[in-house]
């Protein structure tokens, strides 16, 4: 699944959750190290402020009038209109699209982790015939560009029956993720020790549960940090949703409804429910975020530092 | 091993194999099937050889997307790649030697690297949008209402052709940087104290630091990163369409393959052309990163 | 907004919508293999002089009328044109269906054949693509509708009672199978209640255009903008209404049949000329990044004088649009004074397709349907009801009106049958389409000049003239 969450780079490696780097601690600070990390703050300062200060006009934005946004970009509402937040909520139907996203995501991201696994500990942990074969087939997919595959794709989910249907729409979402989330985790499941799995055979357990009750459990890093991955990529994904729920409004996700609510926002003229909805499209996923960034942090970079 | 491991093996292959040759592969193979064909979807396609490809270098808006992709393909790793090796320098060893001699970060690291990072989760749908706002042409922009407010004119950022792809080349870079600053800091702090110790002893500076200990030593990050940016870069379907004046303009200035491709499949229903669109952009995919990885190979600094 | 469109000219609000517009009647396109159903068209009809049966409906078969429920409401089916077909036919049943997404809804019906809908309202983002359903054989070939004796007065045929271009616009491969009920009208908007307190007459000749302008400039308004960033065509709608009326409606009958040198006509490159003038001065180029709802608020507010749309416009500012403001339509001016029309005429434009199902069980039924639609009396309460003006000449005399559709209606009185033609080549050929929108923004924000303009889209045409092969398109008026 081509995504702009960049993932995992090197898949070799365990992730591990990395500590801040030390901090604390009086420093003789000679003149010129005092000048330097001045200036040091004063860029990440910078970059910080950028990184937020649009997110928070945004959000101010939705207390606004009308005419309040299209004059000065920098004055606050002169009174806080919490109104937008209501007209947004019920006229752009943003909660049902948010719904409607955790919904899809939840079950796309559980079942490309359940094949993806299922696959990748077939691929990493037994040799048949064809086992080569299988692993270039499922890892060349992350060469290719989705844009070469819209047209013919756009065609078999409709012969299938599953166009403008959620079923349509996970389906294709855990089939594009398959590449690197099989890619990552075979070159994990290859990292863990045989012995476990062979006490387990010894003991009776059959390669099901071998597979359940033993490996799933001891790959837990890799699979928490590539389970991350995929959420990010499919709640972020706007490409195969416009292609694949296009008609059928109720089943949008929320990317494709936010860009389809700026570019309509319009029709009612409402700019401060279109910057509430963009909030109440930000918020959500700005909480999880703040809440779990540790583990995010080191899961997207697992293993791209040895 | 056991009895059953065929069974098994088919068992759990199984699923995952016929979503992937259904969704995936198939489409991908029919696709190149397709770009030798003039199909618009519902007469039979008819079978026109190379003759897509042709006209597909005398198609000025499919070579002005080409142009824009060596151009983004240049600077937003670029960009990206120092913004970020900066800040994640600054972050990790540009508070100087501690007491005991270790490199430390600045103050507060965590928190910019919280801060930095948070673009990185937001949907570029949603990036689209905000950025509206953020380059409106007026002082009721973000960017132009604080140039108004120094008496500098509105810069037409999304509406001069001359810079229009520079802009949104911009939210790309400020939306990844944070992702490589937290990429490169994990380096950083794998780098054995010792390294910078042994190099603070002999009387390095930051600069000597950054140049000749920190720089090598991410080497293989540093590639990693710049084969993601550059997968980024044959993309940027969303933001195009979503912040570009005219879907790619103005006056073709913006566009990219995607982009090209999406009009040509939904606009023209021009299928076959599309997918012979689909075909170069693969094929130039494939080269950017059989490229990247023989041309960045070099011995790798073990420690 | 869980509802887009507003049901006006949906044609026009879906190119709006950009993606999700284009994508919906571009995946319907897609879907056409779906559509099953046996190539033979449906049986014709015959209309005979009767005047109050003329197509011998059956009243013991019941309609099944599939309305979409929209930005029109169907309020004008269920308490005007049903009750009109119920006091025809006493005793007849209608089965009545209002429904939001017309595609997904009657597209598997039509496919296998079952539970075929007799009239259906052809609307909103999930509409069904026509030509598919033509070439099926689905659509009812309305000639006879066209032919039959009017509901007003027997001695008229229905043709005759509605505006002129009607009939053509719903053509689909060189057939009558549409009908495109709704007229819009296209010209310059400004706030009516501005200009009388300023003092300011819409300008009837460019020149005059050029010293009110400077007047309005001084006044510290922007005389005229359109939005670069996604309603490019609202502008070349100019372009074009003026060059039709430079050298008549045969230079955008050229230009739709890819006529060599239908773009180089000195009428096209004078109209781009003038329009060029007036935005390169009087406008600014921050427009080009706005999108359409963004300079029609600055409208509203009072900023800018004149904005180029179409009759759908008051409605959809209807929420944000201030007492005191009052929306007038003015003509295009004349550019020079040798034009072949009038500063008078106008592009009236017909739209929102209703069509006869020809595999249904009452077609029949479905055409005197129509016929009571294009009776003055229906044509009357539909406007009543959803604020839009119909093809029917006349049906809206005596109405209260908007402001803005009595100046629409005013506009239309006084054009007569200086009436400016429709251009198909906009959904003919997207290609040539998309073309025009990025010269437009080029030409008006001063990229290119007309020359550059015009020489550059014939480049197009003759590119689209050449791709298109056997599938070339034609119109004859």
């Amino acid at each position: 699944m081509k995504t702009k969450t960049e993932p995992p780079a090197r898949p070799e490696a365990v992730p591990t959750v990395r500590k801040a780097p030390a901090r604390g601690g009086r420093r003789p600070a000679a003149v010129a190290s005092g000048v330097f990390s001045g200036l040091s703050h004063a860029a990440l300062a910078v970059w910080a402020l950028l990184v937020i200060v649009p997110l928070v006009w945004t959000f101010v934005a939705a207390f606004k009038t009308n005419a309040e946004i299209f004059g000065d970009a920098w004055t606050l509402p002169e009174t806080w209109h919490f109104d937008a937040w209501g007209r947004a909520w019920r006229d752009t139907n943003i909660g049902r699209y948010l719904l409607n996203s955790v919904f899809v995501v939840s079950l796309s991201t559980f079942f490309t982790m359940l094949f993806g696994a299922m696959a990748a500990y077939v691929i990493a942990r037994y040799e048949f015939r064809g086992n080569r074969v299988v692993y270039f087939m499922f890892v060349s997919g992350m060469m290719f560009p989705v844009f070469l595959a819209l047209v013919p794709l756009f065609k078999v989910v409709q012969n299938l029956g599953v166009h403008n249907t959620y079923l349509g729409l996970i389906l294709v979402y855990v089939a594009y993720s398959l590449p690197f989330t099989v890619f990552f985790l075979t070159a994990f499941f290859r990292t863990l020790p045989t012995s476990v799995a062979e006490a387990a055979f010894i003991d009776g357990a059959g390669h099901v549960r071998t597979f359940f009750q033993i490996m799933m459990p001891m790959a837990r890093p890799g699979l928490v940090s590539i389970t991350i991955f995929n959420v990010i990529g499919q709640w972020n994904q706007y490409l195969l949703p416009i292609i694949i729920v296009p008609a059928d409004q109720d089943k949008w996700v929320l990317p494709q409804a936010i860009a389809t609510i700026s570019t309509t926002a319009g029709y009612r003229q409402d700019w401060p429910a279109l910057m509430a909805a963009l909030s109440m499209a930000i918020i959500p996923v700005l909480i999880i975020y703040v809440i779990f960034q540790r583990q995010i942090q080191s899961g997207l970079t697992a293993g791209a530092v040895k | 091993m056991r009895q059953g491991r065929y069974p098994f093996i088919i068992g759990f292959l199984a699923i995952p194999v016929v979503l992937y040759a259904v969704f995936v592969i198939g489409p991908y193979l029919q696709a190149f099937q397709i770009a030798l064909t003039e199909w618009n979807g519902y007469k039979a396609p008819e079978y026109v050889g190379l003759e897509n490809f042709r006209e597909l270098f005398q198609d000025e808006a499919f070579t002005a997307a080409l142009r824009h992709h060596l151009w983004i393909l240049i600077t937003l790793p670029l960009a990206t790649l120092v913004i970020a090796l900066f800040f994640s320098f600054l972050l990790n060893v540009g508070g100087g030697a501690g007491k005991s001699g270790t490199m430390r970060g600045v103050k507060f690291s965590g928190f910019y690297k919280v801060v930095f990072f948070l673009p990185q989760v937001l949907a570029v749908a949603i990036l689209g949008v905000l950025f509206q706002s953020v380059y409106r042409p007026t002082e009721s922009g973000m960017i132009n209402g604080l140039l108004a407010k120094v008496g500098i004119a509105p810069v037409q950022f999304l509406n001069d052709p001359k810079i229009a792809l520079w802009s949104i080349i911009g939210v790309v870079v400020w939306q990844s940087v944070g992702f490589y600053v937290v990429l490169f800091s994990a380096g950083m702090s794998a780098i054995p104290k010792d390294v910078f110790e042994a190099a603070a002893i002999d009387g390095a500076g930051r600069f000597t630091l950054f140049f000749r200990v920190t720089l090598p030593l991410l080497w293989d990050t540093l590639q990693v990163g710049w084969i993601y940016l550059g997968i980024a870069a044959f993309d940027m379907f969303a933001i195009v369409q979503i912040l570009s004046v005219d879907q790619g303009g103005p006056d073709n200035s913006t566009t990219v393959v995607a982009l090209e491709i999406y009009r040509r499949v939904f606009r023209y229903s021009d299928l076959g052309y599309a997918s012979a669109m689909g075909v170069v952009l693969f094929f130039m995919t494939l080269t950017f990163a059989v490229l990247t990885l023989r041309v960045t190979r070099r011995e790798r600094i073990e420690f | 907004m869980t509802e887009i469109t507003t049901g006006l000219h949906r044609r026009d609000m879906l190119k709006r919508l950009g993606l999700v517009a284009v994508a919906a009647p571009g995946l319907s396109l897609l879907s056409a293999c779906a559509t099953g159903g046996s190539d033979e068209s449906g049986k014709d009809i015959a209309a005979d002089g009767d005047a109050k049966n003329p197509f011998k409906v059956d009243a013991t078969i019941p309609l099944n009328v599939v309305i979409f429920k929209g930005g029109l409401g169907d309020d004008y089916a269920t308490q005007v044109h049903e009750p009109m077909y119920v006091k025809a036919f006493p005793g007849v049943k209608i089965e009545h269906e209002g429904i939001v997404d017309i595609g997904k809804a009657l597209q598997p019906r039509f496919s296998s054949g079952t539970d075929i809908p007799d009239v259906v309202a052809n609307s909103g983002t999930d509409l069904m693509d026509t030509g598919a359903l033509a070439e099926a054989g689905h659509l009812q070939d309305l000639t006879s509708l066209w032919d039959a004796p009017s509901v007003d007065d027997a001695g008229k045929k229905v043709r005759e009672t509605v505006m002129p271009g009607a009939v053509e616009a719903g053509l689909v491969a060189g057939k009558p199978y549409l009908l495109p009920y709704v007229s819009t009208t296209y010209g310059l908007w400004y706030d009516a209640e501005l200009f009388k307190s300023k003092g300011w007459t819409p300008p009837k000749t460019f020149e005059e255009f050029k010293t009110l302008a400077e007047t309005i400039k001084a006044a510290g308004l922007t005389p005229f903008a359109y939005a670069g960033k996604n309603a490019s065509y609202y502008a070349y709608w100019m372009i074009l209404i003026s060059a039709a009326k430079i050298g008549g409606n045969q230079v955008l009958i050229d230009i739709d049949n890819l006529k060599d040198g239908a773009w180089t006509n000195p009428a096209v490159e004078q109209a781009a000329a003038a329009w060029a003038e007036i935005n390169t001065k009087y406008s600014d180029k921050s427009f080009e990044g706005l999108m359409h709802t963004e300079v029609q608020t600055q409208q509203n507010q009072g900023k800018i004088a004149f904005y180029p749309s179409g009759s759908w416009l008051e409605n959809e500012q209807k929420d944000s649009t201030p007492a005191g403001f009052k929306y007038g339509l003015a003509p295009t001016p004349s550019v020079s004074a040798s034009d072949q029309m009038p500063y008078e005429a106008v592009r009236v434009a017909a739209g929102e397709y209703y069509f006869v199902s020809a595999k249904g069980e009452n077609p029949q039924g479905g055409m005197e349907y129509f016929r009571q639609m294009l009776s003055k009396e229906g044509a009357k309460g539909f406007t009543e009801r959803s604020g839009s003006l119909t093809i029917v000449n006349g049906a809206a005399e005596g109405l209260t009106l908007s402001p803005g559709l009595s100046s629409v209606f005013a506009a239309q009185q006084a054009a007569g049958q200086n009436v400016v033609t429709t251009s198909l080549f906009e959904n003919w050929y997207k290609e040539l389409e998309t073309e025009l929108r990025r010269q437009t923004n080029n030409l008006m924000y001063g990229r290119s000049d007309a020359k550059a303009f015009c020489a550059a889209m014939q480049k197009a045409a003759d590119k689209a003239k050449k791709d298109a092969g056997d599938d070339l398109q034609t119109r004859a008026s």
